[in-house]
């Protein structure tokens, strides 16, 4: 479904990716990990279309998107949960959730707004309160909220786990995990061991802005045999 | 001083805030969703003006003066703006600002030049009268309020619950999180110019036979936008909407007991404490 084929992405003269491939499948969870600084978040960006000028192939559904803009890229069935900044902070929880959920039929609005409760009930809780005014971590929670509501394809998701309590990692990796049952693709960076065990059945390691490795998760069975691969190399 | 005397300064301020109301809600939404601060407001509002009297000149009707207005000033006015502001959007607020002063002048003296400098009266279309204990109170200056207060309703409604309404936040809040969610972030960017100038337009059109057209009419209306939409918060359409009834009200009130100057340097005092108080505020959005 979203495949990279030599994927370079600059920030001005800055080189961060430097010619990774990978590939994504119809309800499949992807990880994606590695040190802080590989270029992972750079990676999503570029396949979102955000920023970073980007040389090689993406391609979601066998369409190359080079060309095209943010917003069709969202219309084409490509999601994006940034890692901060992520919620309107002047709208409501439901506003926000809503907003996401905008380009589906009527109908589709209200059962999305449902679907967002059940999975995270404190967002039904807080449902009139300005996003701005919420907690780190339900923040995280309404982003993701709000990406599942856009009903993608494919959704990214940039350190849902980060500074999250693991109450709250549980209901993200449950959130994730259903939506890769549903049949939604989920390419996720985060270096929670649980989280990526819940969502992903394969992970691809990153190194200074290349890949330097793919495995199955099955093949670790400990975090710190994860840890391991990142510092395969590293004196 | 009698309560009938009372009772027609404040509806005289409610007809003098509800355009200004419009023109301030108009600039609201642009600094919110652009952060354009558009000097040339007021001159959109002439440009409506000019354009009923030229159809009344026409032998067309006040009222489709008033349509074709707003049509004309809202999407031609509001795409050319955009057109002239758009290479200028990720640039110093400086360059805007002087963009549209720039425009503004250009407006003016265009208008005086095609139209003259003269003072061009406008039969109100409605001339009944409704008493006022014993004064007769036009009954088209009250159409004015409401026809306001209805636009300004709708515009909140269109904000809060239409789709192009939550994406003109949502953009104005975080344009980059909008673009991921799939809105168009350019239309939105053009409707919000055609909604700035549309809303100047129909005041401009509304008022033209309570303040005669000229080629400076939407000065003054101007600084008064500036001083609503200061006072309401960069950006809060309720708040400029509401702060503009008060303070045509307060300012027509305060007329009966003060001179007339003296109410507008209290106004001026106000803003001033006002700015000291938000100079704080960091963000500027398109609020409720």
């Amino acid at each position: 479904m979203l495949e990279l084929q030599d994927l370079h992405a600059y920030y001005g003269r800055s080189h961060v990716v430097q010619g990774i491939s990978l590939r994504v499948g119809l309800g499949e969870g992807v990880g994606l990990v590695g040190h802080n600084g590989v270029g992972k978040t750079t990676t999503l960006r570029s396949i979102m279309g955000h920023g970073p000028r980007t040389l090689g192939r993406i391609a979601f559904e066998g369409r190359d998107l080079h060309s095209a803009p943010v917003h069709s890229r969202a219309r084409r069935g490509l999601g994006f949960v940034p890692d901060a900044e992520a919620v309107f902070p002047e709208m409501t929880v439901e506003e926000n959730i809503r907003a996401g959920a905008l380009l589906r039929p009527r109908a589709d609005q209200q059962h999305c707004l449902e679907t967002a409760y059940q999975l995270f009930p404190v967002l039904a809780e807080r449902r009139v309160q300005l996003a701005g005014t919420l907690s780190g971590g339900q923040q995280k929670m309404l982003a993701l909220a709000r990406g599942l509501a856009l009903q993608p394809r494919l959704l990214m998701v940039d350190e849902p786990s980060e500074g999250l309590m693991p109450i709250n990692i549980d209901l993200i990796a449950g959130a994730l995990g259903r939506a890769v049952d549903a049949g939604v693709g989920v390419l996720v960076v985060d270096a929670s061991f649980h989280l990526l065990k819940t969502v992903c059945s394969r992970l691809y390691v990153m190194k200074r802005g290349v890949i330097t490795g793919e495995h199955q998760l099955t093949e670790f069975a400990t975090p710190d045999q994860l840890v391991a691969t990142y510092l395969k190399g590293e004196a | 001083m009698s309560l009938e005397h009372v009772a027609v300064a404040a509806m005289n301020g409610l007809v003098v805030g509800a355009s200004l109301a419009l023109v301030a809600a108009g600039l609201a939404l642009l600094f919110g969703v652009l952060g354009v601060l558009n000097f040339a407001q007021g001159d959109f509002y002439m440009l409506g003006a000019y354009i009923v009297w030229l159809a009344l000149g026409h032998g067309q009707s006040f009222w489709t003066g008033v349509v074709a207005a707003v049509l004309a000033v809202g999407i031609v006015g509001g795409l050319a703006l955009m057109t002239m502001l758009w290479p200028l959007r990720d640039r110093a607020h400086a360059l805007v600002l002087l963009a549209t002063l720039a425009l503004s002048l250009i407006m003016e003296q265009l208008a005086a030049n095609v139209f003259g400098g003269d003072a061009k009266p406008i039969a109100a279309p409605i001339s009944a009268r409704v008493p006022i204990g014993h004064t007769d109170y036009p009954v088209y200056d009250l159409i004015v309020v409401v026809a306001a207060v209805v636009i300004l309703v709708g515009g909140f409604v269109f904000l809060k619950y239409l789709k192009y309404g939550i994406w003109l936040r949502a953009v104005a809040q975080n344009r980059r999180m909008a673009s991921v969610l799939g809105v168009p972030v350019s239309r939105v960017y053009a409707l919000a110019f055609v909604l700035s100038c549309g809303l100047a337009a129909v005041a401009g059109s509304l008022l033209a036979p309570l303040t005669q057209v000229y080629p400076t009419v939407g000065l003054d209306v101007n600084l008064s936008a500036f001083i609503v939409v200061i006072a309401g918060g960069l950006g809060n359409f309720r708040g400029a909407a509401v702060i503009a009834l008060g303070l045509g009200v307060a300012e027509s009130l305060g007329s009966l007991w003060i001179p007339g100057v003296a109410v507008q340097l209290m106004v001026f005092g106000l803003v001033i404490a006002l700015l000291i108080l938000r100079s704080q505020r960091q963000r500027v959005l398109v609020r409720l």
